[in-house]
C-alpha cells in the first residue's frame, strides 16, 4: 500500500513521544510498504522554531516531506486561550483557535494533504491536538487512520473534538483506556486495535555503568523528563516526605551525610533533562540526560520505577523497566498507568504521599514479592508489546480499512 | 511461573490502602474528630468526598446551574485586554499589550497559579455539597418510605 503518516515533528534525534512512536512504527511499515512522513520543520516541541530544511529528504528507511512552520508558538496567547478552553468556557472559534496556538502552524502541510492526499491509500496520523492533525486529518478522513495518543486531559472533554473523532476511518490505539476515552465517540462499526508500541527484547547491561553516573547502593529510579507536568514536583515532595520519618535518613545524620546509600532509605536517582528546580539532599541524585547504556543499567538494576504522571496515553519507560523485570510504582490518579500496572500485575499505585509512601515501603521491605511483580511485568511485555505482535494489529488493520482510490 | 503463583496486585493494594486509611482515621481521631471512631462512618465519610474530589468531572456540577450565568461567580484566570473607546482604543490596546503586560507578565502569572488552584478547590467544595445533597435526598427518600410503611401498619383498624 502507499501510506502516508503525519507528525508534527519527526527526526531521528527526536525521542519519545507521539513521535518516537510514529518513527517506531513508520520504519517498520516501510519494510513492506511505501511509506512517506508529511512532517513540519519544527525540533523544539515548545517554540516550533524552524530547524530542518523544508522539502523532500530521507530519515533512515523512510521518505519525509517537511514543511516550514509560518509561526512560532507564542507561549502568553497559548496559555490564556488554554485557560478559556479548558475550562469548558469556550465557544467553537476559541475551540477552534486552541488548535492553531497549539500549533505547528504549516499551512502548507495542509495544503499538501487537500491536494495530494488522495494519492495515497491510507493516512495515518498522529496526536490529535497539534494543528497537522486537527486540520488536515478531515481531508482525508475517508482513508484516515487516526492514532490520537489522547490523555485523559480536560482537552479531550471539549465539543469541537466530537465531530472530528467521528471521522477517521480507524484507529490505533495505544491502551484500552484510550479506547475508552476515545472510540465512543467513533461509529461503533469504525474499525479499530489497541497496539501499544514494540519494545525490543533486553540486550545485556554493563553494570560498570552506574559506578561511572556516580550511583551505588540500593536506588529508586525516575526517568524521563523532570518536569511539573509529569508530576515530578509531587514526586519530590512525596519522596522528601517519605525519607524524612526515617531519622537515619535525615541530613542532620552525619552517616547518612557522607555516604547516603547506607540510609535505611534508597537514593532518588533522576535520570533526565530538568526543566523544574530540583532540591538538594542527601537521597536525591540527579544525573541530568543519561545515554542509553546508561538507562538500560539504570532501569535493570532499580529497586522499583516511579512513575508520577497525571496524564499519559501509553509509558514507554514503564513497559522498558518490565522489559528489565523491575517493578513499578505508579500515579493512580493517572487511568492508563494503573490500568497498565493492573493488566501486568507488574507493580503497585497510589494517590496521596501516605499511600506512596506505604506502597514504597511495601516493595523495598518485600523483595521478593517486588521481584515477581518485576517479572509478571517481563511476562506481561513478552505477551503484548514484542514487535512481531504489534505489527500484526497494525497491518490487520490497515487489511480490513483496505485501499482507498 | 504457574498461574497459582501469580501475585495479584488488587489484593497488595487492598492491604495497602486499608493500613493507610486505618492510619488517617486514628489521627483524626486523635486530633478531635471523635465521629470517626467508628469506622463505618469514616469509610463512608471518605468515599463521599474521594468520588467529590477525584471521581467526577468537575466541570459539570448541578450547584453552579442553579447559581445562574457562570461569568458572575465563576474566577477568571486567562486575562482578556480590551478598550471602550472606539477612536484611540487599537492604540491603547497596543500599549497595554506591548509596553504594560511584558511589564507585568511575572505577577501576573503569579496570580494566575494561584487563581487556578482556587478555581479547582472552589469546584472541589461545589462538588462536596453536592454529593452531601444527594446524599441527604437518597436519606430522606428511605426515611419517607420507613415512614409510610410504619404508618401504613398502624393504620389498620385492630
Amino acid at each position: 500500500m502507499k501510506l502516508a503518516c503525519v507528525v508534527h515533528r519527526y527526526g531521528a534525534d527526536i525521542a519519545g513521544g507521539s513521535e518516537g512512536h510514529c518513527r517506531l512504527i513508520a520504519e517498520r511499515l516501510a519494510k513492506t510498504h511505501d511509506v512517506t512522513v508529511i512532517t513540519t520543520t519544527a525540533h523544539d516541541h515548545v517554540t516550533w522554531a524552524n530547524h530542518y530544511p523544508p522539502g523532500e529528504t530521507r530519515v533512515g528507511p523512510v521518505r519525509a516531506i517537511r514543511f516550514p512552520v509560518v509561526r512560532s508558538r507564542d507561549l502568553h496567547r497559548f496559555r490564556d486561550i488554554s485557560d478559556v478552553v479548558l475550562t469548558n468556557r469556550a465557544n467553537a472559534s476559541e475551540e477552534e483557535q486552541w488548535f492553531r496556538e497549539n500549533g505547528p502552524q504549516a499551512p502548507a502541510l495542509v495544503t499538501y494533504l487537500e491536494t495530494h492526499g488522495r494519492d495515497f491509500d491510507c493516512v495515518l496520523f498522529w496526536a490529535f491536538r497539534y494543528y497537522n492533525s486537527y486540520f488536515g486529518l478531515p481531508l482525508v478522513a475517508d482513508r484516515a487512520v487516526l492514532i490520537p495518543t489522547a490523555e485523559e486531559d480536560p482537552l479531550i472533554h471539549i465539543d469541537s473534538l466530537t465531530p472530528f473523532f467521528a471521522l477517521p476511518r480507524g484507529y490505533l490505539f495505544l491502551t484500552p483506556e484510550e479506547e475508552a476515552l476515545v472510540g465512543d465517540r467513533a461509529a461503533p462499526e469504525t474499525p479499530r486495535r489497541v497496539i501499544g508500541c514494540g519494545v525490543d527484547p533486553p540486550c545485556p547491561v554493563d553494570d560498570s555503568r552506574l559506578a561511572a553516573a556516580g550511583v551505588t547502593g540500593s536506588y529508586v529510579l525516575y526517568l524521563g523528563r523532570i518536569d511539573p507536568n509529569k508530576g515530578c514536583d509531587m514526586l519530590l515532595r512525596h519522596f522528601l516526605r517519605y525519607v524524612e520519618r526515617t531519622p537515619s535518613a535525615n541530613a542532620a545524620d552525619p552517616a547518612t551525610r557522607d555516604n547516603p546509600s547506607t540510609s535505611a532509605n534508597p537514593v532518588l536517582v533522576l535520570a533526565g533533562p530538568a526543566n523544574m528546580p530540583i532540591p538538594e539532599h542527601p537521597l536525591i541524585r540527579r544525573l541530568g540526560y543519561v545515554d542509553e547504556a546508561t538507562r538500560d543499567a539504570l532501569l535493570a538494576n532499580a529497586r522499583v520505577l516511579l512513575m508520577p504522571s497525571p496524564y499519559e496515553s501509553l509509558s514507554m519507560v514503564l513497559l522498558e523497566a518490565w522489559n528489565r523485570g523491575t517493578p513499578a510504582l505508579v500515579n493512580a490518579r493517572c487511568a492508563v498507568l494503573k490500568g497498565q500496572v493492573l493488566r501486568a500485575d507488574g507493580g503497585l499505585y497510589y494517590q496521596s504521599a501516605l499511600e506512596f509512601a506505604g506502597a514504597l515501603d511495601y516493595l523495598l521491605g518485600h523483595r521478593d514479592v517486588a521481584r515477581q511483580l518485576g517479572a509478571q511485568g517481563q511476562a506481561y511485555v513478552d505477551r503484548e508489546y514484542r514487535w512481531p505482535t504489534v505489527m500484526q494489529k497494525v497491518e490487520s488493520l490497515l487489511e480490513e480499512i483496505g485501499p482507498r482510490h | 511461573m504457574t498461574s497459582a503463583e501469580t501475585i495479584r496486585v488488587p489484593a497488595v493494594m487492598k492491604r495497602i490502602e486499608e493500613d493507610v486509611q486505618s492510619a488517617v482515621r486514628r489521627r483524626l481521631v486523635k486530633h478531635g474528630m471523635p465521629a470517626y471512631a467508628d469506622e463505618q462512618v469514616f469509610e463512608r465519610a471518605r468515599a463521599i468526598l474521594e468520588h467529590a474530589a477525584a471521581g467526577r468531572d468537575l466541570n459539570v456540577l448541578l450547584l453552579p446551574e442553579l447559581l445562574g450565568d457562570e461569568v458572575e461567580w465563576s474566577l477568571v484566570p486567562n486575562l482578556t485586554l480590551s478598550s471602550h473607546r472606539s477612536s484611540i482604543g487599537k492604540v491603547i490596546l497596543l500599549v497595554k499589550r506591548h509596553i504594560l503586560l511584558p511589564l507585568t507578565r511575572w505577577l501576573f502569572e503569579y496570580s494566575q497559579d494561584n487563581f487556578r488552584r482556587q478555581e479547582r478547590l472552589n469546584r472541589i467544595l461545589l462538588a462536596s455539597a453536592e454529593e452531601l445533597a444527594v446524599e441527604n435526598a437518597r436519606l430522606r427518600a428511605d426515611l419517607d418510605a420507613i415512614r409510610a410503611k410504619l404508618l401504613g401498619g398502624q393504620g389498620a383498624p385492630g
